[in-house]
């Protein structure tokens, strides 16, 4: 399935990454690997669960000059097909649970590619003011790009 | 002061984005993203009643994506820049935090690859 893509709601990230698929799964599914990338450092992330199988937890934690660890993401899996989809959101934690604060979907596949792996995420953001308080310190970021840009995606 | 201007911009995002799930009145943005035009020649394309029309209009002036002017007795519409802003700030930090995100994975993988082969 392939929702649509909601240019005012919805961000498309794709990569080719220079290591093979098998290699690309095991850094999304194994927790001490994915602690090693998921959130910029100096801050520290820890997994507190990862079951990558429809309605297994995902929840991580972050840690920013040595305060003691905090919540990140709590949410769940969807869907999880071996070396190639996992679909997460944060409407829904561990067990399929209505979340407090549902902010995110999103589809991350891997497919192969001569060079390596081709990387994909689809992320889907919720219609609501909250998402503001996702990210403050991203928030910061991006002030005064440009409004022709804007209209173009809006447009299209 | 992230979060007063976050404060701030919050009603207005919530009002934009409910004014953005429309397509006609996307598609009333994505024109203007291209200059200035008038009520009449924005609602050519729509086979819809002006009354119908307007309503979409004013929706989006009062969200603040447009303003309108009137010279003679045309009334003119064009982008208002600080509303695109607020969409636009919001949707790139996303996309900011999705790439750093990606960025990472690349380099740890690539990495790990690199160590693998060397072995």
């Amino acid at each position: 399935m392939n929702p649509q893509f909601d240019p005012a709601l919805d961000l498309s990230i794709k990569r080719i990454i220079k290591a093979p698929r098998a290699m690309v799964w095991e850094a999304w599914t194994d927790p001490r690997q994915l602690e090693q990338w998921w959130i910029p450092a100096p801050a520290k992330c820890r997994v507190a669960a990862l079951d990558p199988m429809p309605g297994g937890a995902f929840e991580t934690q972050i840690s920013e000059g040595g305060a003691p660890f905090a919540p990140h993401v709590d949410g769940c899996f969807l869907a999880v097909d071996a070396g190639s989809r996992i679909v997460f959101t944060t409407a829904l934690v561990a067990g399929w649970r209505p979340a407090t604060n549902p902010f995110v979907t999103a589809i991350i596949t891997l497919t192969d590619d001569p060079d390596g792996t081709a990387y994909a995420a689809h992320v889907m953001h919720k219609n609501g003011a909250d998402r503001t308080m996702h990210d403050e310190a991203g928030f910061a970021a991006g002030w005064g790009t440009a409004i022709a840009q804007l209209a173009n995606i809006v447009e299209g | 002061m992230i979060l007063s201007l976050m404060a701030n911009q919050i009603q207005q995002l919530d009002g934009i984005f409910q004014a953005l799930s429309d397509p006609t009145r996307r598609a009333v943005v994505g024109r203007l993203g291209k200059g200035p035009a008038s009520i009449s020649d924005l609602a050519q394309p729509f086979d819809m009643a002006l009354p119908s029309f307007m309503k979409h209009i004013g929706l989006l002036e009062t969200t603040g994506l447009i303003r309108t002017h009137k010279t003679g007795r045309v009334r003119m519409c064009a982008i208002e820049k600080n509303g695109l802003r607020a969409v636009e700030t919001w949707l790139s930090a996303q996309r900011a935090l999705w790439e750093g995100r990606t960025d990472r994975l690349e380099q740890f993988v690539t990495k790990r690859q690199r160590k693998d082969t060397a072995s």
